[in-house]
C-alpha cells in the first residue's frame, strides 16, 4: 500500500528527523499561515517556499521527486475547483488555489515524512489537544491497515463468487459492509480484552517524555522565521 | 468533500478552527462519560472500519459506483458524541497521512462532517428511530448528513471568494442530492443487515419524543444551512449568472424576497463584511447545535 512509503521515510535519522515534534508542528503552522494569508506576489512567494521545502527534503534525505508526487494527492480537488474558477471567468484565482493547496500538502508531507506518527500525536498531546481524541486517532492508524486488508479480502472473495453481476449487488455490498462492521467490532473487543490482560488502564504507555532541547529551539526559530520573512519581504518590496 | 488548505479565506478558516476546537473538546468529554476510557480501542477500530468501507463499492446506475461516508451509521451505532470523535480522528489521519484535506482547513472539515454532519444525521433517527417510520428516519439521517456537509463546504468556499458559476452550482447541488440519496440507501441496507447479524449493534432511541420540537430543530437546521448557502452565493455566484442570462430582475425577486434586509445591508459591502455575516450564520448554527446537544443529553439521562 502506498502510505507505507511515508512510514519508512519517517524512520530516517537525519537532523530534521531528530527535531522535537512540537517544533515541527509550530513551524508547519507558521508556514501554512504565511502561505494561506498571502494575497500579493503569489508566484514569487510560491517559488521561494517551494525551494525552502525542497531544501528541507534534501536535508532530511527524503527522495524529493517521490515526496512531490505524494503531495500531488491534493491536486484532483484543487484542479476541479481551478477548472470551475476558470469556467466562471477567474483563471488567475484558479491557478492560485491549485498552487496554494499543492504547496500546503507538500509542507504536510515534509513534516509527516520526518516525524513518526506516534511522536507527532504525542507532540500534539503536550500541546493540549484532547488525549481521548488522539488515542482514538492512534488506534485508528494502527488498525487501519488490518481492517482495510480484511475489506480487500472480502471484496476479492465476493468477486470470485461472481458478485459483480446481477441486480442483487447493492444488497450484497451492504451485507459485506455489515459483516465487516461486525468483525471490526468483535476485533475491537478482543483487542480490548488482550490489552486489559496486559494491564491497560485507559492510557497508552509512552517512552520518556520528549525533551525540547536547545537545537530544537534554534530549529523552531529559523524554520518559522524563514517563511515569515520571505512573506514580509515580498509584501513590502514586490 | 475534504477542503484542502489554500481554498478558504483567512476569516473563514480561522473562525471555523476556533469553533471546532471547543465543539470537539465538548464532544470528547461527553464521549468519555458515555464510554469509559478503556473503550477507546472500539472507537479507533470503528474509525478504521469507516476507512475500509470506502473500498466496498456500491453500484449506482451504469458503470458508476459510490461508497459509504459513514457519519450517520457511526452515530446510530456508537452514539453521536463518539461518532463525532471518531470522524474527527478520521479527518485528522486523512489530513496528516493521506494529504486528503488541509491542516488549517481541518476545523472547517471537522465542523462540516464530524460535528454538523454527524448530528444532522442523528437528529431524524433520534426523533423517529423508535417508531413505525424507522426505515425512513434511517434513510433521512444518512441523506441529511451528506447533504448538510456538502452544502456547508460549498457555502464556505463561496464565502471565501472561490468563484463558482451558477450553472456549476446547480449541477453540483443535483450531484449532492444524488450522493445524499445514495448514502441514505446504503445506510438503510447496512443497518438492516447489521440488525440481522446482531440486534444490539444499532441503538434504540426512546419512544415518545416531542414531534414538534424535533421538527422545529430539523427545519431550523435545514433553513440555516440553505440560508447560509444563499447568503454566500447570492452576491456573486447566482446573481452574475442571472445577469448574464438576462433574467436578473426575475431572479432577484425570487432570490431576495426572503433575504431582502440581508441584501440591502450586505450585497454591496466589502468581502470582509460578507464573510462576517456568513460567520455569524455559522455561529448561530453552532449555538443551535450545542443547545440541541444539551437538550438531547438531558433528555437522554433523565
Amino acid at each position: 500500500m502506498h502510505h507505507i512509503v511515508l512510514e519508512r521515510w519517517s524512520r530516517g535519522r537525519s537532523a530534521l528527523h531528530r527535531r522535537d515534534a512540537r517544533a515541527k508542528i509550530v513551524a508547519l503552522l507558521v508556514f501554512l499561515v504565511a502561505l494561506a494569508t498571502a494575497e500579493r506576489a503569489i508566484p514569487q512567494l510560491a517559488a521561494a517556499l517551494f525551494l525552502l521545502l525542497c531544501a528541507a527534503l534534501v536535508w532530511a534525505r527524503i527522495p524529493v521527486l517521490a515526496a512531490m508526487a505524494r503531495a500531488g494527492v491534493a491536486l484532483p480537488f484543487a484542479a476541479t475547483f481551478a477548472a470551475v474558477s476558470w469556467i466562471s471567468g477567474d483563471a488567475a484565482r484558479g491557478a492560485i488555489l491549485a498552487v496554494k493547496s499543492y504547496l500546503s500538502a507538500l509542507a504536510v508531507v515534509t513534516v509527516v515524512a520526518t516525524t513518526p506518527l506516534p511522536a507527532l500525536l504525542r507532540g500534539l498531546e503536550t500541546m493540549r489537544v484532547p488525549r481521548f481524541l488522539l488515542t482514538v486517532a492512534q488506534f485508528l492508524y494502527r488498525y487501519l491497515f488490518v481492517v482495510s486488508e480484511e475489506g480487500q479480502h472480502m471484496a476479492k472473495a465476493a468477486a470470485a463468487r461472481g458478485a459483480s453481476a446481477g441486480r442483487l449487488r447493492f444488497r450484497v455490498a451492504a451485507g459485506a459492509l455489515a459483516v465487516l462492521f461486525a468483525r471490526s467490532y468483535g476485533r475491537a473487543q478482543e483487542i480490548h480484552g488482550a490489552m486489559l490482560a496486559r494491564g491497560y488502564n485507559g492510557r497508552l504507555p509512552t517512552a520518556a517524555a520528549p525533551r525540547f532541547g536547545a537545537s530544537d529551539a534554534v530549529f523552531l526559530a529559523s524554520a518559522s522565521l524563514a517563511p515569515a520573512l520571505v512573506r514580509i519581504a515580498l509584501d513590502r518590496f514586490a | 468533500m475534504h477542503i484542502p488548505d489554500g481554498f478558504l479565506s483567512t476569516p473563514v478558516w480561522a473562525a471555523l478552527d476556533a469553533a471546532a476546537a471547543p465543539a470537539v473538546g465538548y464532544m470528547a468529554r461527553r464521549a468519555q462519560h458515555a464510554f469509559d476510557e478503556s473503550k477507546i480501542p472500539l472507537l479507533g477500530v470503528m474509525g478504521a472500519f469507516v476507512f475500509a468501507a470506502q473500498m466496498i463499492n456500491f453500484p449506482v446506475g451504469i458503470g458508476t459506483t459510490g461508497h459509504l461516508v459513514g457519519g450517520a451509521l457511526l452515530a446510530y451505532t456508537l452514539g453521536p458524541a463518539a461518532a463525532t470523535i471518531t470522524m474527527t480522528a478520521i479527518l485528522a489521519i486523512q489530513a496528516l497521512v493521506f494529504q486528503d484535506g488541509g491542516i488549517l482547513a481541518l476545523g472547517a472539515n471537522t465542523i462540516n462532517m464530524a460535528v454538523l454532519g454527524v448530528w444532522a444525521g442523528y437528529l431524524p433517527f433520534h426523533l423517529w428511530g423508535a417508531g413505525k417510520n424507522r426505515g425512513l428516519a434511517v434513510f433521512a439521517g444518512g441523506a441529511l448528513s451528506v447533504l448538510v456537509s456538502a452544502t456547508l463546504a460549498v457555502a464556505e468556499l463561496l464565502m471565501s471568494g472561490v468563484r463558482i458559476a451558477g450553472s456549476v452550482l446547480g449541477v453540483s447541488f443535483a450531484l449532492f442530492l444524488a450522493a445524499a440519496a445514495l448514502e441514505g440507501a446504503i445506510t438503510v441496507s447496512v443497518v438492516g443487515a447489521l440488525e440481522k447479524i446482531q440486534p444490539g449493534f444499532v441503538r434504540k432511541p426512546r419512544e415518545g419524543r416531542s414531534f414538534a420540537l424535533g421538527a422545529v430543530a430539523l427545519a431550523a437546521l435545514l433553513l440555516a444551512t440553505v440560508g447560509l448557502l444563499f447568503a454566500s452565493a447570492a452576491p456573486d455566484g447566482i446573481q452574475s449568472l442571472a445577469q448574464q442570462a438576462g433574467v436578473a430582475s426575475h431572479a432577484r425577486t425570487v432570490l431576495t424576497t426572503p433575504f431582502s434586509g440581508y441584501e440591502a445591508a450586505f450585497v454591496r459591502a466589502a468581502w470582509t463584511r460578507k464573510a462576517l455575516a456568513g460567520l455569524a450564520g455559522i455561529g448561530l448554527i453552532y449555538a443551535a447545535c450545542v443547545v440541541i446537544g444539551r437538550t438531547v443529553s438531558r433528555r437522554g439521562s433523565a
